[in-house]
C-alpha cells in the first residue's frame, strides 16, 4: 500500500512548527500505524535526516504512552482504540494522512509529535490518591464492596491517562480525566474519608494547569481509547456540588 | 461575587443555573405570545396584567437582568479560558460527538443578546419604529397587539425575528441538555431521554416563537388591519 | 568473589521475623538525613520510593518515562498471587512457597521465597486499601482464580488490567509523597551509569531524554528497579523502551549478573505477521481452557484450516501429555510449539505459528458463551491480525515474556556492590529458571512495599557514609564518561540505523540462546554477537546531536548494551550444562522429551563478574540448600 503523509514537524518546544509531507509505499496491510512510521524513520536516519519523534511503549493499547492525533481524531479513527492498536488495513491504498501531535495548552509540544503530559501527574499528585501508609491496611475482606460498586469504579479506573480527551475536547478540557480519578474513589469505601477536599483540589490543578472547562461537547467520550463514559462527569460535577455547598461540618 | 469565575466547575454550575431561569421566561414568553391567535383583546388584557404587576414586575426584571447579566459574564469568562486552552488548533479536525449546535452556543449567544438589545428597544421601549409603538387600542391600552402585527407585516422584522429565534433554537438543543449534565442530573439511564427532551423542548420553543411572526406576515392573524 | 545470600540463620518460617528483629534502625529524625535514588517508578521502584517516603528518608525517584504511572508494570494482565486462602481450598503460605520453588525448577532460595509467601497476603491488603478495584463476588468480597498451572485459588485480578491497576496504585502512593514534596520526581531521565565511591554506590549519571543534558545525582543509597531485559530478543511482549542499560550498566562497574540464561518464554502470543512487526502481543493463557491446539499433519499443507480434515490434523499437545493437554505449562507448550514448526508444520506466512482452535468449543457451549468468556480477547485478537477468531483458529506462536535473570542480590535485596539494591523484574528474583504465572506482580510489591524499606534501613544505620555531592571527582569523571559514551556513538556516522542491529541481535538470540538451546547453537551465537558489536561500533548511523530529543541516539545507546549483554546470557546458557525450568539444553533431556535438571553439578546460582572489556566475564556461583523442599521431577504427563 501507498500513502501520503502529512505530519507535524516541530525541532523543539520554542520552534515553530509545520507540516511536512511524505511518501510512503511498500506498507503491508497488515503493520500497525506504529511500524508504518518505524519504517519511515528508518528510511530518514539513513538518509541523514531528522526521525519522526513520536511517544509510544507498550504497542498494546495499556500504557498509554502514544498519541498521535490522525485524520483529525486523537488516537484513531477508529473508536475505543489507541494510536498504537491501529493498523493499516483500516485505510485504503492512496489515502492521505494527516498526523498531529495531542493538541492542548496544557500540553506543549516538545519534539514533532511528542508532547509533555506532566500536568496529569499534577493533577493525580493534588488528591488522586488515598492518603494510606504502607503497613497501615486492615485485611482486605474486612471491607465488603458491592460488585456493582466495585464494577463500576473499575470502568472509571480503565483510564490510562492517554490525554486523548484533552486533545479532542474543542476546550482543551480535562474533565473526563479527572471524572475517572475522582469518580473510582467515590465509588469505593476506602475513598470517602478524603472525598470532598479531593475532588476541589483535583479540579483546582485542572484549572492551573491551563486546561479549559467542559461545555458538554462529549467529544473525550468519542476519543477514550478506553470508552470511559461521560456520565462519569455528570459525576465529578455532583461530588463538586456536595463538596462546595455541603461542606462537612465542623 | 464574581469569584466564581476562577473555577471552571463552579463557572459553569452558574452558567447553568442562570441559563435555566432564562430557559424558564423564554418558555413563558413564548406561551404568552400564544394569545395573538385568540385576539387583540385577550392580548392585550394579557399585557395590561403584566403591567399591573408593578414593583413585582420590576423585581422579576432585575432578576432575570442580573441572570442574564451572570450567564453572559460567565459564558464569555469560560469561552475565552477554552479557547485559551487550546490556543493551537489542528490542521485537520474530524468532530465526532459534538453538534453544531454545542459548538456555536457563544455565537448564538452573541446573536441573542444583540437581539435582545434590538428587541427592547422596538417593543419595550419603543425607541425603534416608533410609529408602531405608540397605539392604543379601544379601551385606551397600549396596543401590543396591533404594534406586533404592524411590525412583522414588515418582512425584515419578521425575518430578524425568525432568525433570532432560530439561533435561540440552537442555542436550548445544547443548553437544556447541556444543564442536567451540569447539574449532574444525567444519570447514564436518563442519558437518551435527556437528549430528546432537550430536542423537542427546543424546538418547541422555537416553533412556539416563529408561527406569530409568520402567521402575521401570511396574513392568518390580523389580516383584516 | 564469594557471594553471601545472608540468609538468617534457623527455622525456616521464622527467619524474617527474626531478621526484622536483629536489623538495625534509625530513629525518625535521623531518616531525614539519608537520601536514597530510586531509578524505575514500576511496580517495585513506585512502591518503595513511596514507602521509603513515608518511613522519612529522603527520595528522588528516575524513570525514563514521561510519567511514573507508563512503567511497563502497567501491561501485565492476569493477575496477582497471595497466600489469602480466602477461597478456603486449602492455600496457605506454605503451599506458595512450595509452587515458587517446585515451579522455578529448584533453582531458587527457600529464605527468600518463604519470605515472598509470607508477606503477599499484606500486599492484597495495602491495594485494597489504596482503592485498587479487585474483581468482587456478589457478596462484597474479593474474587480469586486459579492461575498458571496452580492447583488452588489464589489469584487476585482486575479484569484483564491488574498490573494497570496495581501499578495505579502504588504510582498514586508515590504521587501523594510528590504531592507533599516529600519525594522528587525526575521523568525522561535515562540512567546511563551508578557511581562508586570507596566501593559503595553513592550516585547516578542521567541524561535528560529531552535536552540531553547529562548530571549526576548524589545518594546515600541506590536502587535499581528498570525491569527485565525481554528485549535482547528484539520481539517480545515487552515495551519498547524495556532495557538492560541500567543493570547492564550497573554490572559493568562490579555488580554480579546473576543466571541471565534463565528468560521466559510464552506459550500464546499472536505471531510474527512479516518483518515489519515491532513487537509481539500476549494472549491471556485462560484461552487455552477452552481453545484446542494443532498443526497439520502434513509438512507445508497451505490449506486454509478449516479444509483440512480432521484426521490430518495434530492435536499434539493432547497427544503428548494426555492428562494435561493444552493446558501443559508454559514452558513445554512452547517447546512443543516450536518443535512442530521446526519440523515445518506450522501455519501461517511465516510458518512459525500453530492454530488455538474454537469449534469444538463454540459447538459445544454456542457462541455466547464464549464471547462471554473471551469476548475482549477475541476482539483484540481481531483488531491486530484482521481474521475473526470465531470463525477461523487463532494463530499463536510462543515468545519472550519475562527474565528470571537479573542482577545478583542477598537476603536484603543488595548486590554485592555495597549500597547499590536491586528489586522487582531487575533481580534475579525468587523465580528460580521459571516464573509461575501472577508471581512477578507478587515479588516487585513484595520488594518495595515491604522488604527493601526495612532492609535498605539496616545498610544506612551501619554503611558509615562521608558526606559528599556531585562536586566529588567521581561523579565529574562518570559525567564525562557519560558525554564521552554518546559522543562516540554519534561519531561513528555509519550507514545502519540502530533498530536494524537490535533486528539482527534479535534474532541470533532467539534462533540459537531461545527456546531451545544446544552447545553448538549457543556457539554461533557467541560468534555472531562479536561480529554484531563490531559492526555496530563502525557503521552505526545516529542522526543529530546529543543535545537535543533525539530517538536514535536513545535507541542506540540500549542496543549497545543490549549487544554487550547478549554475550553475558550466551556464556551463561552455554555454562549452565543442564536444562531446568525455561532453560532447556537440547543434550539435556529425559527419554519422554522432558527437561533434565542436574542438581548435583548446578544447584546453584551462577552470577557473572565483568573483567573489563573483550574478556569473558568470571562466572561465581552460590550453592542453593533445601532443607525444607526435597528435589523432584516436574511431571506433567
Ligand atoms: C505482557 C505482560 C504481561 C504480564 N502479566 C503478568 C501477570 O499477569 N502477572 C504477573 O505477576 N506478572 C506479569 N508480567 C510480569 C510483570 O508485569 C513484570 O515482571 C513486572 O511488572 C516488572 O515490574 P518492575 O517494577 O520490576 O519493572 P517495570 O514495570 O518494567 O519498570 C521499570 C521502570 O524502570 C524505568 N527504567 C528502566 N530502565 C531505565 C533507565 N535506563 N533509566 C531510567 N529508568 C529506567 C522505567 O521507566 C520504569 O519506570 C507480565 C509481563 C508482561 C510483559
Ligand atoms: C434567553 C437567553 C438565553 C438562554 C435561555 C440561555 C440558555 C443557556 C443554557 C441553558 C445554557 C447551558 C448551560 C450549561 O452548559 O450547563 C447556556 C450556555 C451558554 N450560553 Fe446561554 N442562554 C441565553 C443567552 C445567552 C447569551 C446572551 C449568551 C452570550 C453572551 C449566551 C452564551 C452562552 C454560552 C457561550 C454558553 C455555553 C457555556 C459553556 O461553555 O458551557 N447565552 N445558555
Ligand atoms: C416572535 C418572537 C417574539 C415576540 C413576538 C416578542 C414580543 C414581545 C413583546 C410584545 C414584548 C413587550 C411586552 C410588553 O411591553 O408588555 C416583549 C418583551 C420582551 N421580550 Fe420578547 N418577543 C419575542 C421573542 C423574544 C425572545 C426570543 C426573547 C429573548 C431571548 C425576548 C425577550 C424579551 C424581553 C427580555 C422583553 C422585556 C420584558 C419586560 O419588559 O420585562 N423576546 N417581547
Ligand atoms: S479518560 Fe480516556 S482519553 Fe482521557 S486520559 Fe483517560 S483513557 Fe485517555
Ligand atoms: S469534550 Fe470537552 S467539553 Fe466536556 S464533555 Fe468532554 S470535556
Ligand atoms: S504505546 Fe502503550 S498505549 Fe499505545
Amino acid at each position: 500500500m501507498k500513502f501520503k503523509l502529512h505530519i507535524w514537524r516541530q525541532k523543539n518546544s520554542t520552534s515553530q512548527g509545520r507540516m511536512e509531507d511524505f511518501v510512503i509505499d511498500d506498507i503491508s496491510p497488515d503493520m500497525s500505524f506504529l511500524e508504518m512510521l518505524d519504517i519511515l524513520n528508518e528510511g530518514l536516519i539513513v538518509k541523514g535526516s531528522d526521525p519522526v519523534a513520536f511517544d509510544h511503549d507498550c504497542r498494546e493499547g495499556i500504557c498509554g504512552t502514544c498519541s498521535l492525533t490522525i485524520n483529525g481524531v486523537p488516537h484513531s479513527p477508529k473508536r475505543a482504540i489507541t494510536t498504537c492498536q491501529l493498523h493499516m488495513r483500516s485505510f485504503s491504498d492512496g489515502d492521505d494522512i494527516f498526523i498531529e501531535p495531542f493538541r492542548a495548552t496544557a500540553f506543549p509540544v516538545i519534539k514533532d509529535l511528542v508532547v509533555n503530559r506532566g500536568a496529569f501527574d499534577k493533577i493525580i499528585q493534588a488528591g488522586g490518591y488515598i492518603s494510606v501508609r504502607t503497613g497501615q491496611a486492615q485485611d482486605a475482606n474486612s471491607l465488603p464492596i458491592s460488585k456493582v460498586a466495585a464494577d463500576l469504579a473499575m470502568d472509571a479506573a480503565a483510564c490510562i491517562g492517554c490525554g486523548a480527551c484533552v486533545a479532542a475536547c474543542p476546550n482543551g478540557s480535562a474533565m473526563l480525566f479527572v471524572a475517572a480519578k475522582v469518580s473510582q474513589f467515590a465509588l469505593l469505601p476506602q475513598g470517602q474519608a478524603e472525598r470532598k477536599k479531593r475532588v476541589v483540589n483535583m479540579l483546582k490543578t485542572m484549572d492551573d494547569e491551563g486546561f479549559g472547562g467542559c461545555s458538554n461537547h462529549y467529544e473525550c467520550e468519542a476519543a477514550c481509547p478506553k470508552s470511559i463514559s461521560v456520565k462519569f462527569i455528570n459525576k465529578l460535577n455532583k461530588e463538586f456540588m456536595a463538596a462546595k455547598f455541603f461542606k462537612d461540618a465542623v | 461575587m464574581l469569584s466564581f469565575l476562577s473555577s471552571s466547575v463552579l463557572n459553569k454550575i452558574v452558567v447553568a443555573v442562570t441559563g435555566l431561569v432564562l430557559v424558564g421566561f423564554v418558555s413563558g414568553h413564548m406561551l404568552g405570545h400564544l394569545l395573538m391567535f385568540v385576539g387583540q383583546d385577550a392580548y392585550n388584557t394579557y399585557a395590561q396584567n403584566l403591567q399591573s404587576l408593578g414593583p413585582l414586575l420590576w423585581g422579576i426584571r432585575i432578576f432575570l437582568l442580573v441572570c442574564a447579566v451572570l450567564h453572559i459574564i460567565g459564558t464569555i469568562n469560560i469561552t475565552n479560558k477554552n479557547k485559551n486552552a487550546k490556543a493551537v488548533g489542528y490542521n485537520v479536525k474530524k468532530y465526532q460527538n459534538s453538534t453544531f449546535s454545542s459548538r456555536f452556543m457563544i455565537y448564538a449567544g452573541l446573536a441573542i443578546l444583540f437581539f435582545v438589545i434590538y428587541h427592547l428597544l422596538h417593543f419595550t421601549l419603543g425607541v425603534v419604529n416608533a410609529d408602531y409603538y405608540n397605539t392604543f387600542d379601544s379601551m385606551q391600552r397600549h396596543d401590543v397587539y396591533t404594534m406586533m402585527i404592524m411590525s412583522f407585516k414588515n418582512p425584515i422584522i419578521a425575518v430578524v425575528y425568525l432568525l433570532a429565534v432560530g439561533f435561540l433554537g440552537l442555542h436550548l438543543n445544547h443548553g437544556i441538555k447541556s444543564v442536567l449534565q451540569t447539574l449532574g442530573l444525567n444519570k447514564d439511564s436518563r442519558r437518551s431521554k435527556f437528549e430528546l427532551l432537550s430536542l423537542v423542548a427546543s424546538l418547541f420553543i422555537t416553533v412556539g416563537y416563529m408561527i406569530v411572526p409568520i402567521a402575521i406576515l401570511l396574513g392568518y392573524i390580523g389580516g383584516n388591519l | 568473589m564469594i557471594l553471601d545470600s545472608k540468609i538468617p540463620s534457623g527455622d525456616l518460617k521464622g527467619k524474617w521475623e527474626k531478621h526484622r528483629f536483629e536489623m538495625k534502625l534509625i530513629s525518625p529524625a535521623n531518616k531525614r538525613k539519608f537520601k536514597v535514588l530510586v531509578v524505575g517508578s514500576g511496580l517495585a521502584g513506585a512502591s518503595a520510593s513511596a514507602t521509603m517516603s513515608e518511613l522519612g528518608y529522603q527520595v528522588e525517584t528516575f524513570t525514563f518515562h514521561d510519567t511514573p504511572r507508563r512503567a511497563h508494570s502497567i501491561a501485565a494482565q492476569g493477575g496477582i498471587n497471595a497466600a489469602k486462602n480466602y477461597q478456603n481450598d486449602g492455600d496457605s503460605v506454605w503451599r506458595l512457597f512450595y509452587d515458587t520453588i517446585k515451579g522455578g525448577d529448584f533453582r531458587a532460595r527457600e529464605g527468600n521465597v518463604y519470605r515472598l509467601a509470607e508477606v503477599s497476603a499484606n500486599i492484597i491488603d495495602q491495594c485494597v486499601a489504596q482503592g485498587v478495584p479487585f474483581a468482587r463476588e456478589y457478596g462484597g468480597l474479593l474474587a480469586n482464580r486459579s492461575f498458571g498451572g496452580a492447583q488452588v485459588s489464589r489469584t487476585f485480578y482486575a479484569r484483564g488490567q491488574t498490573g494497570q491497576q496495581l501499578l495505579l496504585g502504588a504510582y498514586s502512593s508515590l504521587s501523594k509523597e510528590i504531592g507533599r514534596k516529600a519525594i522528587k520526581l525526575h521523568t525522561r531521565k535515562e540512567m546511563m551509569d551508578v557511581i562508586i565511591v570507596d566501593g559503595k554506590a553513592r550516585g547516578i549519571v542521567t541524561r535528560d531524554l529531552v535536552t540531553g543534558k547529562i548530571e549526576s545525582h548524589w545518594g546515600d543509597a541506590v536502587v535499581l528497579a528498570t525491569g527485565g531485559y525481554g528485549n535482547v530478543f528484539f520481539l517480545s511482549t515487552n515495551a519498547q523502551g524495556c532495557n538492560v542499560t541500567s543493570t547492564f550498566r550497573a554490572y559493568k562497574k562490579g555488580a554480579t549478573f546473576a543466571n541471565p540464561c534463565f528468560t521466559q518464554i510464552h506459550p500464546t502470543c499472536i505471531p510474527v505477521s512479516g518483518d515489519h512487526q515491532s513487537k509481539l502481543t500476549l494472549m491471556s493463557e485462560s484461552l487455552r481452557n477452552d481453545g484446542r491446539i494443532w498443526v497439520p499433519n502434513q509438512k507445508g499443507d497451505m490449506r486454509a484450516a478449516n479444509e483440512i480434515p480432521e484426521n490430518e490434523r495434530d492435536y499434539y499437545l493432547e497427544r503428548k501429555y494426555p492428562s494435561f493437554g493444552n493446558l501443559s505449562p508454559r514452558d513445554i507448550a512452547s517447546r512443543a510449539a516450536k518443535e512442530v514448526c521446526d519440523e515445518g508444520r506450522g501455519i501461517g506466512s511465516t510458518g512459525y505459528g500453530v492454530y488455538l482452535d474454537f469449534a469444538d468449543a463454540i459447538k459445544r457451549l454456542g457462541e455466547n458463551v464464549i464471547t462471554e468468556r473471551y469476548g475482549n480477547l477475541f476482539e483484540m485478537y481481531q483488531q491486530i491480525t484482521g481474521e475473526n477468531p470465531y470463525q477461523m483458529p487463532m494463530r499463536i506462536f510462543p515468545a519472550s515474556h519475562y527474565t528470571m535473570g537479573g542482577l545478583w542480590v542477598d537476603y536484603n535485596l543488595m548486590s554485592n556492590v555495597p549500597g547499590l539494591h536491586v528489586i522487582g523484574e531487575a533481580n534475579f528474583s525468587d523465580h528460580g529458571a521459571n516464573r509461575l504465572g501472577a508471581s512477578a506482580l507478587m515479588q516487585g510489591l513484595a520488594d518495595g512495599y515491604f522488604i527493601l524499606p526495612y532492609t535498605i534501613g539496616n545498610y544506612l544505620a551501619q554503611a558509615n557514609l562521608e558526606k559528599l555531592d556531585t562536586s566529588h571527582g567521581e561523579f565529574k569523571k562518570a559525567e564525562k564518561d557519560a558525554e564521552e559514551r554518546i559522543n562516540s556513538l554519534i561519531r561513528i556516522n555509519g550507514k545502519r540505523t540502530p533498530a536494524s542491529f537490535h533486528r539482527e541481535l534479535g534474532k541470533v538470540m532467539w534462533d540459537n540462546v531461545g527456546m531451545g538451546r544446544s552447545e553448538k547453537s549457543i556457539r554461533t551465537a557467541l560468534e555472531a554477537i562479536p561480529q554484531i558489536k563490531e559492526e555496530f561500533w563502525s557503521n552505526l548511523k545516529v542522526t543529530g546531536s546529543g543535545a537535543e530529543y533525539n530517538i536514535a541516539l536513545e535507541k542506540a545507546n540500549r542496543v549497545a548494551d543490549f549487544i554487550e549483554f547478549a554475550e553475558v546470557l550466551a556464556w551463561d546458557a552455554l555454562e549452565r550444562d543442564e536444562s531446568c525450568g525455561a532453560h532447556y539444553r537440547e543434550e539435556h533431556v529425559h527419554p519422554d522429551g522432558e527437561a533434565k535438571r542436574d542438581d548435583e553439578n548446578f544447584a546453584h546460582v551462577a552470577a557473572w563478574e565483568y573483567t573489563g572489556e573483550g574478556n569473558k566475564p568470571i562466572r561465581n556461583t552460590e550453592e542453593l540448600v533445601y532443607d525444607n523442599v526435597q528435589f523432584s521431577v516436574r511431571s506433567y504427563k
